[in-house]
């Protein structure tokens, strides 16, 4: 599925939610929401909570309940990337730079903070965009406000958003995501640290408690005023880190949903009551070479290590070859993926030809893998393949703490060969940010120092013609290509399983969910 | 209170803070010797240089290490175990949060441990050597090989999905203490079945070891009924050793019944340890861990005192004579 926003979509959506409010839009709302109400739904999460505090969340698991708790000016439709109005009446882009917004009055915060205003908007996307001011502390999300300029409050309602240049994903994974989520500046101001904990939001639910290792249980906001009202009284969000537990808690009938992986939910498969559906995710897996390391510094040396290695093979040894394979970096489910990118075959004579011209015999390279059995796995099937064309390779497994380090700074410099996963959103500039020269000694392990590439990025983040943009993305990924020292894997793929009573709603990539879209069927 | 017992108490007192001083300054070398940059590891790829730098100043790990060991003793004694860098939640407010669990879970297991492992271990003891004896000794050296966790998934598959009597998940959704104590039995079970085989071997030889001093044969002789000597006398100093074992299993169940807690998503001390290490989220560590460390040392002390108590022939100080003797 292709990123289909534009500025055109934006303000006819806007136009007609706008219509919709002039005739009055609460009742609307009600009539939208169709399902009848259930009491309860209980649905798994895998991870811990930490805050749901949009400037300070820590990851998916905290971005999941913000959906439900915070309204945005805009939304994603369920189970789709194109994006809707929440709380504004009206988003329009004035100027590639700036776009006016429009709340729908009437929406309160819960715990009494009274009604949203341009000023709660203006707070909201300021504290995380803008350097934090009397003592606070600074977001770690800064980033997803970059150019950030300010935001004007014109009316009680009414603001202007101003940006120092153009976003093209300003919407996507912005405004519509969780750094887009509008809090109530006198509550925030109110419980200082304690906010994430006691969230205020006006969104479909409000938290009733929130407590660590043991899950989030929101309940219906009866003060919610937008379009998509959820369909049950309450959501019990159980934190169940172990795969096995969610197994026998989905075949006890105390869990509703839950996500496993593909091999993990096979017996589940057949289960009276429960629907188990495979579905493609934007989570996106390498092995990467360190380019300034060694004998890898040298392109025939990366070009045969990723003609030595057999992806199919690998992928059947991570996930019993469950999940699809990927031969770029951009998933095809990302705006700007390459379909045309080269599906590289095993060729050992080949593989041994480029290690021969290079100069290259009885080559030995560290593999370093996070301590996960899928990387595990695929790094002996690697270790196997690479031996055949005359590279000895030496697995470093290590456990999350010690290998999320192991490509930064100057320990980075002696990464040579490496494994990695990371989490994807539905833009392309989200998904290439790791890889610029910026991130050397951060994220980019590969030490890919490509000015070509970074004056791509930056061209393709602040265009606005998805078409153009399109052609952008496809050169960074081509660039990509021709370093060699990326071999993608896989994709991965989620398996979805519920009641089969019950329809999920995700924004497509199965990773964020939208808890108060879920219905029943 | 006897002189001698006065001194005995004074000097576990004294052993008791330098154990938890030295606990302390072993948590605190370990977590400065780990490898992994806690920023990268908690921010994930948000972590810019700036923040990173910023949160290891908050963390306090850009300061010398002198500093930060008086920092960590200093807040220590003053009741502050530190602020957890993520959530800007108090660590004390983190372990209290789930320390009830904790408290539960291990107490309920070593109580089901005793009443169901010394009445096994007396049986064993009072009819050595029969049937009843072997099949005792195979079930218990069973329970003690066979890990929790695996003991766990087995009674979750015959009680929670094929009986349909108990529930899988080990915790209630809201504050009902009944659902609370449903959720609580076979967490428990899985717990506490190691210690119950491990509990009647003890009590077993224990019991045979005493059932054969003089004082047992001179009961004997003087005609009392074998019912009396074994409860009454035998039991009590055969209970000793058991107690002793008692004390160092809560320690180690406060802390390290972690796969138990993941099986059964259930909140507990070991999850957060687990958690906190996987993280490198020092605070958390080093406050969490030290309450297991003062949880346990004053387990053990209570263990210590509760001897004179039970036998009178010991006697602490000078002159002590050890259990039984």
């Amino acid at each position: 599925m292709g990123n289909k926003l534009s500025r055109r979509r934006v303000l006819v959506t806007g136009a007609g939610v706008a219509a919709a409010a002039g005739v009055g839009w609460p009742w609307v709302a009600l009539a939208q929401s169709g399902a009848a109400t259930r009491p309860l739904l209980t649905v798994r999460s895998a991870a811990d909570f930490d805050l749901i505090d949009p400037a300070h969340r820590r990851g998916p698991t905290d971005g999941n309940v913000m959906r439900v708790v915070y309204q945005r000016l805009m939304q994603p439709k369920p189970n789709s990337a194109d994006i809707e109005l929440d709380a504004a009446s009206e988003v329009k882009q004035v100027s590639p730079t700036i776009i006016d917004f429009k709340l729908k009055p009437g929406q309160m915060f819960t715990d009494g903070f009274g009604e949203m205003t341009a000023d709660d908007v203006k707070f909201s996307f300021e504290r995380i965009g803008l350097p934090p001011v009397a003592g606070a502390k600074e977001s770690a999300y800064k980033g997803d406000w970059l150019y950030l300029v300010g935001v004007e409050v014109k009316g009680k309602y009414e603001g202007r958003i101003t940006l120092s240049q153009p976003r093209a994903n300003i919407y996507d994974v912005v405004i519509a995501d969780g750094s887009g989520c509008i809090v109530s500046k006198k509550a925030v101001e109110q419980r200082g640290t304690e906010f994430g904990l006691k969230p205020v939001g006006s969104g479909q639910y409000q938290v009733v408690s929130l407590d660590k290792q043991k899950g989030a249980v929101l309940r219906r906001n009866p003060a919610y005023k937008g379009a998509r009202r959820g369909a049950f009284e309450e959501i019990n969000v159980r934190v169940i880190t172990d795969a096995k537990t969610t197994d026998l808690a989905l075949r006890a009938g105390e869990l509703d949903f839950a996500i496993l992986s593909p091999t993990g939910a096979d017996p589940l498969r057949g289960t009276a009551g429960l629907t188990v559906s495979d579905q493609p995710a934007i989570f996106y897996a390498w092995l990467g070479m360190n380019m300034e390391k060694g004998p890898l510094a040298d392109l025939r040396v990366r070009q045969a290590i990723r003609l030595g290695v057999d992806v199919d093979q690998m992928l059947l040894a991570g996930y019993n070859g469950k999940v699809p394979r990927l031969n770029t970096a951009l998933p095809p489910q990302i705006m700007g993926h390459w379909k045309e990118a080269p599906v590289y075959k095993r060729n050992v004579a080949e593989a041994r030809a480029l290690l021969a011209a290079a100069g290259q015999s009885n080559l030995k390279l560290r593999l370093t893998i996070l301590n996960q059995p899928e990387f595990q796995n695929m790094a002996l099937v690697a270790k196997a393949l690479l031996a055949e064309i005359g590279v000895t390779v030496d697995v470093d497994a290590q456990p999350g703490g010690t290998y999320w380090s192991s490509g930064k700074a100057d320990v980075g410099k002696n990464l040579e060969l490496y494994m990695s996963r990371f989490n994807a959103k539905h833009d392309p500039n989200f998904v290439l940010q790791w890889f610029t020269p910026g991130q050397i000694g951060e994220w980019n392990w590969s030490r890919w120092n490509s000015a070509e590439f970074d004056g791509l990025f930056k061209a393709a983040g602040s265009e606005t013609d998805p078409a153009k943009r399109r052609v952008m993305v496809l050169d960074m990924q081509k660039a990509m290509d021709k370093t060699s020292a990326f071999v993608w894997l896989t994709n991965e793929a989620s398996a979805l399983v519920h009641k089969s009573w019950l329809k999920p709603a995700s924004v497509p990539g199965w990773g964020d969910w939208q808890y108060a879209d879920f219905s029943a069927s | 209170m006897h002189p001698d017992t006065a001194r005995y108490l004074a000097s576990r007192l004294v052993t008791t803070a330098l154990i938890v001083f030295g606990a302390m300054l072993l948590l605190f070398t370990l977590s400065n010797i780990v490898p992994g940059d806690p920023a990268a590891i908690l921010l994930g790829p948000q972590a810019t240089p700036e923040y990173s730098k910023r949160m290891i100043s908050e963390m306090g790990l850009d300061q010398p290490i002198y500093i930060r060991l008086w920092r960590f003793f200093s807040n220590v004694a003053t009741g502050n175990l530190g602020i957890d860098i993520v959530s800007g939640r108090s660590v004390w407010g983190m372990v209290a949060a789930v320390l009830p669990y904790t408290i539960a879970l291990t107490f309920s297991a070593i109580l089901l441990a005793v009443i169901t492992g010394i009445p096994l271990g007396i049986f064993a003891a009072t009819h050595r050597g029969s049937v009843m004896d072997n099949i005792l000794a195979f079930i218990s050296v069973a329970f003690i090989a066979v890990p929790g966790f695996v003991i766990a998934i087995f009674l979750l598959l015959i009680f929670a999905i094929w009986l349909n009597w108990l529930p899988v998940l080990g915790t209630s959704r809201s504050g009902d203490w009944l659902d609370e104590f449903r959720r609580m039995i076979l967490p428990t079970i899985a717990l506490s079945l190691g210690w119950v085989g491990f509990i009647a071997r003890l009590v077993r030889t224990s019991m045979l070891e005493v059932m054969g001093e003089n004082y047992i044969r001179t009961s004997r002789a003087y005609g009392l009924s074998e019912r009396l000597i074994t409860y009454k006398y035998a039991l009590k100093n055969a209970c000793i050793p058991t107690i002793t074992i008692l004390g160092l299993g809560i320690g180690r169940l406060l802390g390290g019944a972690v796969l138990i807690e993941i099986v059964f998503a259930r909140p507990g001390l070991g999850r957060l340890i687990y958690g906190a290490i996987s993280e490198r989220n020092y605070p958390v560590v080093q406050g969490a861990v030290l309450v297991v460390v003062v949880v346990f040392v004053l387990v053990n002390l209570i263990v210590d005192l509760s001897y004179s108590a039970i036998d009178p022939r010991i006697r602490h100080g000078s002159g002590a004579q050890g259990a039984g003797g």
